[in-house]
């Protein structure tokens, strides 16, 4: 009975204060959402670059080149790949008994800001068994024939993005991705041949033609800007410079490797690093480093969040003490009908308890639903798998943080209720 | 109950850091079941003195006997259930918890102190017919009025029957008919063999007769 009452007290007592208790819920409820977001989205982040990186094991890729830029460049389609690779690593290694399967990657042109890459038709069918559209006539396994060089593989989303259906025709700007000098390439069209289902990676958002394209499309621009040159004058073609970077005939961008043992991977690393015109990176331990590198963006945020909860917790704290003063009076009848200091603390200390346990609560659901309902928008627009309702370890730490947070408040709250001589302060009025 | 305060001194501090004496060397034996009348203008001392002999204030000096409970020493947690358990407290105003319904503003008390009778709900609805007030067991106190309020604290006090009833100006500001319904209820509390403290400048109690009277301008007994 003695804690029915208990409850009733602060049942009332939030009633009759039930905007400020909204508030507070809602202030708590609104750093814990972006916590729950900050939390999910990295985790979803970092899985998405694990994930990826789980395919290949080893990238090799042209002297000179940084671990980071390969991976960034090869994998995860950003950033601009640092010079060329001569073709002949590629067959070599594919030769190689330590490897099991090797991939050539030639990047030159993109599309609409996407980079446009140049592979072969195994490497189509290791990333994407199947295809949600494929044209007529176009062969599951040689997708990219060498017979018609502008064919052109779209991941789900660039096409779902752009609108693009099998058949139809796109014309690719020369250049990487943010170089100054890109310009149109009308001459040479793709058509979509097929369009790979989702595989949840950046693959999903990338182009695919075969790698002699690239080479095709180098060997006419080297002609055209010689022509020009010759016929002009010119010393440099306008658009044609800083090309020294695009995989010309017998060269690639890079080559994707997959080995047969880890041992193999870490041979290959040494072997291919050391002398030979080429780079090579293991990708599991830089995409360790970038996601260490996630982790700390996490915590920073994580840091920005408690903050804010912090500070939101205190905010609630001085409502609380505006409440209890407001409640003065009402407590000291209280006291004088024998109801002692310990009874009225604890409607104090429950508030204080349901407030922040409540705030954490919305927090937690609302964060997780709007996770869930903008996941389709993140994921066609930023690549990120968000698993919704994952339990992120921030939000735990921030439970965590926050319930003691407010069981500390609430115990203050106790205290200044159990040290307040409330019958004095009555006496005195 | 028998009440015996022995040289009960108490100061409170002034404003401007000096002391404003209230209660100086005050010793009075109260046999249960009589009646102690407190009279005095305002701020003579008067509710310092109900503070005092209840518990809430503990004097600077002297010692309050009730039957044989040295209330002085009690921790105030044991002050706080001796409260509930013996003394009914009736105010001039201010003396309904507004997060319960009349009904559990009769029985709250007991209830926090874990003291209900079996049949407490039955007993509650008794008294409230009693005071006047039946059918009125669910409404909230901010629903009634001023007379109806006090009319459900001196329900309170009979639901309690305590041995001991502090009574500071019951019936200042009440309308006739609740007026006689509190002096109606002190009467039979006093009839069943409680101890009264009052101080009250109605003249619905010139007839209540008196054991004693304590003057407070004076600091004497009357």
């Amino acid at each position: 009975m003695k804690t029915a009452f208990i409850f009733k007290a602060v049942l009332h007592n939030i009633r009759h204060r039930w905007g400020v208790f909204v508030i507070s819920v809602l202030a708590i409820a609104t750093a814990f959402t972006f916590l729950s977001a900050v939390g999910n989205i990295t985790f979803g982040l970092a899985s998405t670059a694990v994930n990826s990186s789980l395919s290949y094991p080893l990238i090799i890729g042209p002297e000179g080149s940084s671990d980071t830029q390969l991976v960034m460049s090869t994998i995860f389609n950003i950033d601009k790949p640092q010079g060329t690779l001569d073709y002949k690593i590629y067959e070599k290694l594919k030769e190689d008994k330590r490897v099991t399967a090797a991939f050539p990657i030639a990047r030159a042109d993109s599309y609409m800001g996407i980079p446009i890459t140049g592979v072969n038709s195994d490497f189509i069918n290791d990333i994407s068994k199947s295809f949600v559209l494929k044209q007529d006539g176009v062969d599951q396994e040689n997708v990219l024939s060498d017979e018609d060089l502008h064919r052109a593989v779209l991941g789900f989303k660039i096409a779902q993005r752009y609108g693009l259906k099998t058949g139809d025709q796109f014309v690719g700007s020369h250049g990487h991705v943010g170089d100054e000098n890109a310009h149109s390439h009308a001459d040479f069209s793709y058509q979509v041949a097929a369009i790979m289902n989702p595989v949840h990676g950046p693959e999903d958002f990338s182009i695919y033609i075969n790698f002699k394209a690239v080479w095709k499309i180098h060997e006419r621009h080297g002609e055209e800007a010689e022509e020009y040159e010759e016929h002009e004058g010119h010393e440099g073609h306008e658009g044609h410079e800083g090309h020294e970077d695009h995989p010309v005939q017998g060269k690639v961008s890079a080559v994707l490797v997959k080995t047969v043992n880890p041992v193999a991977t870490s041979e290959l690393e040494r072997e291919y690093s050391t002398g030979s015109g080429s780079t090579a990176t293991d990708v599991a331990k830089t995409v360790r480093r970038i996601v260490q590198y996630m982790n700390k963006a996490e915590s920073a945020a994580g840091f920005f969040s408690y903050g804010t909860l912090l500070i939101v917790l205190a905010m609630v704290f001085v409502t609380i003490l505006m409440a209890i003063s407001e409640r003065k009076k009402e407590m000291a009848l209280m006291r004088t009908l024998g109801i002692g200091k310990m009874s009225i603390s604890f409607t104090v200390m429950i508030e204080t308890m349901l407030v922040t346990m409540l705030g954490v609560l919305a927090g937690i659901i609302a964060g997780h639903f709007m996770l869930w309902y903008f996941k389709p928008l993140i994921d066609f627009n930023l690549g990120i798998n968000l698993e919704p309702f994952f339990f992120a370890e921030v939000e735990l730490q921030g439970i965590i943080i926050t319930l003691i947070s407010g069981q500390i408040l609430a115990l203050l709250a106790m205290f200044r209720i159990y040290n307040m001589n409330l019958i004095e302060e009555v006496a005195r009025d | 109950m028998n009440l015996v305060l022995q040289n009960i001194s108490k100061k409170f501090k002034n404003p401007d850091g000096g002391d404003l004496e209230i209660l100086k060397d005050l010793s009075i034996d109260l046999k249960s079941g009589s009646v102690l009348r407190l009279k005095g203008p305002s701020g003579s001392g008067k509710t310092t003195f109900m503070n005092i002999v209840s518990g809430l204030i503990l004097p600077d000096s002297g010692s309050i006997l009730a039957d044989k409970i040295e209330i002085t020493r009690l921790s105030e947690g044991d002050r706080d259930r001796f409260r509930a358990e013996n003394i009914g407290y009736i105010f001039q105003t201010f003396n309904l918890l507004s997060p319960f319904s009349v009904i559990e503003n009769i029985y709250a008390p007991l209830a926090f102190a874990g003291k209900l009778p079996a049949d407490y709900k039955l007993k509650a609805l008794e008294i409230l017919k009693e005071v006047g007030l039946g059918g009125l067991e669910n409404r909230m106190p901010y629903h009634l009025s001023v007379g109806q309020r006090q009319r459900v604290s001196v329900a309170r006090v009979l639901f309690a029957n305590p041995s001991l009833i502090l009574a500071d100006e019951p019936t200042a500001s009440l309308d006739a008919v609740s007026a006689k319904t509190v002096f109606d209820s002190i009467t039979k509390c006093r009839k069943n063999g409680a101890t009264v403290v009052l101080a009250s400048h109605d003249r619905i109690f010139d007839d209540f007769k008196a054991d004693l009277v304590y003057d407070f301008e004076n600091g004497r007994i009357l």
